[in-house]
């Protein structure tokens, strides 16, 4: 179990507003939704602002004429209370229809965004997996696809929203009083500077936080999980020696943090709390000369109050907005990625019945790389097998990997049934082929899901018929629950051999015309090894195969045997035949 | 459990938690608990201050010269007072929160020596997940119990009463309804706050969820593309990724409505005092500079109300967290006792029968052998056949029968556990390395300070030069899922190199070469011959040719010792051992020349990504959780990531 984070990453990018347009087509479809929420926040502001309106109507009105001995009367206060009930219950209404409408449309944006990323991802060719590593791949689904999320479901409108209101507000102070509004404003650009300041050191000592936390995190693991190892050699007090440094690591990261949020605080309240006195002073002086009335003065404290807010929380939303756009260029980058291989215009059917497979003058090399592959030319008859054997980094797997267009080759062609490959339906294609690798992968899910990959296409009945054929029925019957039995840990707790066969039963339980198989090579327990070669035998028989083979016994019964040797078909031929020429085959089957 | 036994560790919890905070941060904690109260009560001062401030300027409206001073002075007073709480305020937060975050450094590093110390069929039981939630969550929740809780918390204890006091002598009638608006304020936020939590636990395991759901895609890419499944796979994560909009939704609704009961409490608030204190303002009983104060009081209170609600609702869960983590520290620790014997490794077992706890089927039966000090032991039989669990009762990992397994003929029984696994150095079949570099994964078992010369003929005899040549940056080269990823037969190596750098006295290889290719295997097995001299060996193995020149050969089936002899007598026996021998001498490898298949070529540190073609380096390769949004998600930011206590407190 590992939690480390992505260290390379920054939150740090420029404020490149084309990445925003670039999310258009995803806000596009809810675009009335958010207009409306722009109304409901113009209109919510106006009720903000009706409140402490209301209650300088009674201060100056009926309190004031009281105080004054006028008349007044008694029901203008209820008055104002009912008024200041129904801004209340407004402005209530308004905000929850808010955040259910933002949170609605912008989760979808979110989902229709993540989906999209996740199904152009799986459509690059897998050179593009050959230069990322999956995990960080997981991060641009996850991570920065939250990011963006709370740009969309809070941050753009609700920061676009604080600015306005900060002017608005801004300017109904000078509409109340000029001097305590350019008090006002005079001050703003201090507590927004300080803000700003703070709530970034705030955020990048968090960042150092989490990472830190994620290292400690992912050491205590090992520490729980190699417990035995560490008894073992007796170095207990040594690992609890490395798990207190890192610990003390993480406790000195989250003082750091704490000490720069409680600056930010204190700082900010001592901006907010100056200014508060100043206008008090320069308000009450106001009073004093008879230049306004303590209503007045009222409602302009509360009107203040409301300008605090957005203010105090103006870094915070800045910095929200940055890692989203850093978030934003990152997935762009991914979309922008051409899929790999280019689908055909017009694909013809992929066609159907025993498969014959013909590789012309193939070349290969990977991005920026040296050529892997020179020349290579074979055919493999329909219910024929090819073996191709050679020394490991000779290119054999690559060869295979060609065959499904996992990759294309740089020249040469290779075809199907006499069609090149890049002519077929890619989809029909790969239904049609069948691959067995080295390595086997399990999903989470069950035997069942595992076998025929989460196509429930394929029956129970089919699945249980291709286990049965590799001789992986009984074993599977033995587990709890048999088909439907769990795959846990990616079948870690699987044998070896056990995990060979059911990817062969994968790859029977789709009928391919053509099996590719690149034999595994593995030093397994021999019960392990002997029910490989017994599965691998099954699936073989009468199949048109192309065989990446490391055992002399999958070679021998060949029909044509490939030696493959620095990227070039150095040999073929027979068994017999490539025995008789005493070449490389010779010496290696000699040993 | 019993009750009796509940109360028992609630009390030791609570101890502990005490002894770790005001105990070890004495300093802080008194410092930062006389704080609280005294900022609370400025608080509480200003809004009279800004009132009479209000009043006094009325009363003054018209004049002018010194009685506009006192005025000034009052405004003074106001910075101050206000000044003064902002800085209190701050101390109060810098100690409390510090001496919270020492606590809890200290209850984790705690809690990780303990741990390591308990006994390791313990382990065999607990599931590290679990006991990684405990080092994460419920560390954290009691934390919150003695670090924002004091300060948030003791700050409302005060401010509310005293508001509400305050309040009362200015208007009953206005504190009556302000009062019945906070008890429905605090009512409703308890109904909510533990929906808040639970909807955002959703939240974030359905997040997991789709990280895991890609995780395992882009790993299995190859797969997905082999099998033209990238379609099916998306409309999957769709369908993921709509579960995750539902329970987002919720929880956001959950959060509005939090939002909705503060602010229409506000303002029903707003309203009390607008309506009845206007009445009480026209009747002559209160002032504008009274009906302002009133309205700043309601200010001063609201946000402390918010934190009482959320503490209350934290505070059962961290009792739980602080039980639960005492129940951990009440496990008792293996007990590091007994002779301190210097031990040469003359083993003898005898008659030793062990069934593993809980289970009923003995593990082993009846089983006696004896080797000398500096003789090779090969012990050989088929899966499950007892093998491993004669080396972890040798280990005393597992407690073996007084009388039945002895070192120089001290029962094992009577020696002290570390003293005895001082003598051994062992290679387990799970070869488990930690996230570091080789060099320290391979010094791990020596302790400080030996010369490098040892690591270096470790690493040439366990094979593990072969593979270093090729990496640039040698031992330094960190591994794991943060590093490079090493094969199984890689991983098997440095462990060997680990065992044989240990300066433990008889070596214990458990299949350690399984993964290790025939050629290679036969390097490694000449080095080793020449390396170990007159070390003791005990080598457990699936294939025979690790064992062929051992003094002594167990074969075991089903727990029992079927045949003991030495190779040559084992083949002329014809049992297991010979069948097996049959079948492996076959030949069926296609090599060529030395080491085609071996260390060089099986794995990342051959070439890098590239090396051996798209279907060489395993999908496994990178962890899937490596840099997943676990990552920063709901571990990392504990379970008040999205409390109203902002994420410095």
């Amino acid at each position: 179990m590992n939690f480390a984070p992505d260290l390379d990453e920054q939150d740090q990018a420029t404020l490149d507003l084309s990445h925003l347009r670039r999310l258009w087509p995803f806000v596009a479809p809810y675009r009335g939704t958010f207009v409306a929420c722009l109304l409901i926040l113009g209109l919510s502001f106006v009720l903000e602002l009706a409140g402490p309106y209301l209650l300088r109507v009674a201060l100056d009105g009926p309190i004031a004429d009281a105080i004054r001995g006028r008349p007044t009367d008694p029901n203008a206060v209820w008055r104002l209370g009912a008024l200041y009930l129904a801004v209340t219950v407004g402005g209530v209404s308004l905000g929850w229809t808010y955040a259910m409408l933002t949170a609605r449309a912008g989760q979808r944006v979110i989902r229709d965004l993540r989906v999209r990323l996740f199904g152009h991802l799986l459509r690059l060719g897998l050179g593009f997996y050959d230069r990322n590593a999956s995990g960080k791949l997981v991060t641009r689904v996850t991570t920065d696809v939250e990011n963006l999320n709370e740009l969309i479901s809070t941050g753009v409108l609700q920061s676009l929203f604080d600015l306005l209101k900060i002017v608005g507000v801004l300017a109904v102070l000078f509409w109340l009083d000029p001097t305590l509004a350019l008090i006002t404003l005079l001050a703003t650009p201090i507590v927004i500077a300080v803000s700003l300041a703070f709530r970034n050191r705030v955020r990048t000592s968090y960042r150092d936080v989490r990472h830190r936390l994620a290292l400690q995190n992912a050491f205590a693991g090992e520490a729980i999980g190699g417990v035995r190892v560490a008894r073992m050699f007796g170095r207990e007090p040594a690992v609890a020696q490395q798990f207190a440094a890192r610990n003390r690591q993480t406790r000195n990261a989250w003082l750091a943090t704490a000490a720069h949020f409680a600056a930010f605080v204190a700082l900010v309240d001592v901006a907010l709390r100056t200014t508060q006195v100043a206008i008090l002073g320069v308000g009450g002086h106001g009073v004093i000369s008879g230049a306004i009335s303590a209503g007045v003065f009222v409602q302009f404290w509360l009107y203040f109050h409301k300008l605090s807010e957005p203010i105090r929380e103006l870094g915070e939303k800045y910095n929200v907005l940055q890692s989203a756009f850093a978030s934003s260029e990152r997935i762009f980058g991914i979309l922008d990625e051409p899929v790999a291989p280019i689908p055909a215009a017009q694909p013809q059917p992929a066609g159907q019945g025993p498969a014959a497979l013909r590789f012309e003058q193939v070349e290969f090399a990977y991005r920026d790389g040296p050529p892997v592959l020179h020349g290579i030319d074979f055919e493999v008859p329909p219910g024929q097998r090819t073996a191709l054997v050679g020394p490991t980094g000779a290119g054999k797997s690559t060869v295979l990997a060609l065959v499904s267009r996992l990759y294309d080759p740089s020249a040469g062609r290779v075809l199907l049934d006499g069609e090149p490959l890049p002519s077929l339906d890619l989809d029909g294609l790969r239904r049609r082929i069948a691959v067995v690798p080295q390595d086997v992968f399990l999903f989470t899910g069950t035997i069942l899901d595992n076998v025929r990959l989460f196509d429930d296409a394929i029956d129970e009945a089919r699945v249980q018929r291709a286990l049965e054929l590799v001789g992986a029925r009984d074993f599977v019957q033995a587990l709890p629950g048999g088909l439907h039995a769990p795959v846990e840990e990616r079948g870690a707790t699987l044998s070896h051999g056990q995990r060979q066969l059911l990817s062969f039963a994968r790859a029977i339980a789709v009928e391919p015309d053509l099996l590719v198989l690149d034999e595994a090579t593995a030093n397994i327990d021999s019960e392990s090894e002997a029910l490989i070669q017994d599965g691998m035998r099954r699936i073989l028989a009468g199949r048109t195969s192309l065989v990446v083979a490391h055992r002399l016994s999958t070679v021998r019964d060949a029909d044509q045997i490939l030696v493959v040797h620095d990227g070039r078909i150095a040999e073929r031929g027979s068994h017999r035949e490539l025995l008789a020429l005493e070449g490389i085959y010779a010496r290696m089957v000699r040993g | 459990m019993h009750y009796g036994d509940r109360l028992v560790i609630r009390l030791r919890s609570f101890r502990r938690v005490v002894r770790l905070w005001a105990g070890e941060q004495r300093g802080r904690v008194v410092v930062g608990l006389a704080c609280v109260p005294i900022a609370a009560v400025l608080s509480l001062l200003l809004p009279r201050l800004g009132g009479e401030t209000l009043d006094l300027a009325t009363r003054l409206a018209g004049t002018e010269g010194e009685q506009v001073d006192e005025f000034y002075a009052l405004c003074f007073l106001v910075l101050a007072v206000a000044l003064g709480e902002t800085a209190i305020r701050w101390v109060a937060r810098r100690t409390l929160i510090d001496a919270s975050r020492h606590a809890e450094a200290r209850l984790k590093e705690e809690l990780m020596a303990h741990l390591l110390r308990l006994p390791v069929p313990w382990f065999d039981r607990a599931r590290t997940g679990d006991i990684l939630s405990r080092f994460t969550q419920d560390v954290e929740l009691v934390r919150f119990a003695v670090g924002p809780s004091m300060l948030h918390g003791g700050a409302a204890l005060i401010v509310i009463p005293g508001g509400f006091w305050f309040m009362a002598q200015l208007s009953p009638l206005v504190t009556a309804a302000a009062a019945a608006a906070f008890v429905l304020l605090l009512g409703s936020l308890a109904l909510v706050t533990p929906r808040m939590h639970r909807d955002s636990k959703a939240v974030q395991e359905s997040i997991a969820a789709i990280s895991q759901r890609a995780a395992e895609a882009f790993a299995g890419v190859r797969v997905l593309l082999w099998f033209s499944r990238a379609q099916r796979e998306t409309a999957a994560f769709g369908r993921q990724s709509d579960d995750y909009v539902d329970h987002s939704v919720r929880l956001a609704r959950t959060r509005a409505l939090f939002n909705l009961f503060i602010h229409s409490c506000r303002e029903l608030v707003v309203i009390g005092i607008l309506v009845l204190g206007a009445r009480e303002a026209i009747a002559q009983r209160l002032t504008a500079g009274e009906l302002f104060e009133l309205l700043m009081l309601t200010t001063v209170m609201i946000s402390p109300l918010i934190s009482i609600s959320w503490i209350l609702a934290l505070v059962q869960r961290s009792l739980a967290a602080a039980e639960r983590l005492e129940e951990l520290f009440e496990v008792t620790p293996e007990p590091d006792v007994g002779a301190d014997a210097d031990l040469r490794g003359n083993l003898a077992v005898r008659n030793l029968t062990f069934a593993y706890p809980g289970h009923e089927t003995p593990a082993l039966r009846d089983v006696s052998f004896a080797i000398e000090a500096g003789k090779k032991l090969g012990i050989v039989g088929p899966v499950g056949s007892g093998k491993t669990t004669l080396l972890a009762l040798l280990l005393r990992l597992y407690a073996p029968p007084r009388g039945s397994v002895f070192v120089d003929e001290h029962d094992i029984c009577d020696i002290r556990p570390s003293t005895l696994r001082r003598a051994f150095a062992v290679a387990p079949q799970d070869p488990f390395l930690f996230s570091d570099t080789i060099q320290h994964n391979v010094a791990f078992g020596h302790g400080d300070g030996r010369d490098a010369t040892g690591i270096g003929e470790a690493v040439h005899a366990s094979g593990l030069d072969l593979d270093l040549a090729r990496a640039p940056a040698g031992l330094e080269v960190v591994i794991g899922e943060r590093g490079l990823t090493l094969s199984g037969g890689q991983k098997q190596r440095v462990s060997l190199a680990r065992a044989l750098a240990s300066s433990g006295g008889t070596l214990v290889l458990d299949d350690t070469l399984s993964a290790v290719d025939h050629h290679t295997e036969r390097v490694i097995l000449q080095r080793l011959r020449h390396a170990r001299q007159k070390r003791a060996v005990l080598v457990v193995s699936h294939r025979l040719s690790a064992v062929r020149d051992a003094d002594l050969i167990l074969v075991l089936d089903e727990g029992r010792v079927v045949a003991t002899g030495t190779h040559a007598e084992l083949l002329k026996n014809d049992g297991y051992y010979a069948a097996v021998h049959r079948r492996q001498e076959h030949r069926d490898t296609l090599e060529d020349g030395p080491l085609a298949d071996g260390p060089l070529a099986d794995g990342p540190l051959a070439d890098g990504p590239l090396a051996d073609g798209p279907l060489a380096d395993g999908p496994l390769a990178d962890g899937p959780l490596a840099d997943g949004p676990l990552a920063d998600g709901p571990l990392a930011d504990g379970p008040l990531a999205d409390g109203p206590l902002e994420d410095g407190s």
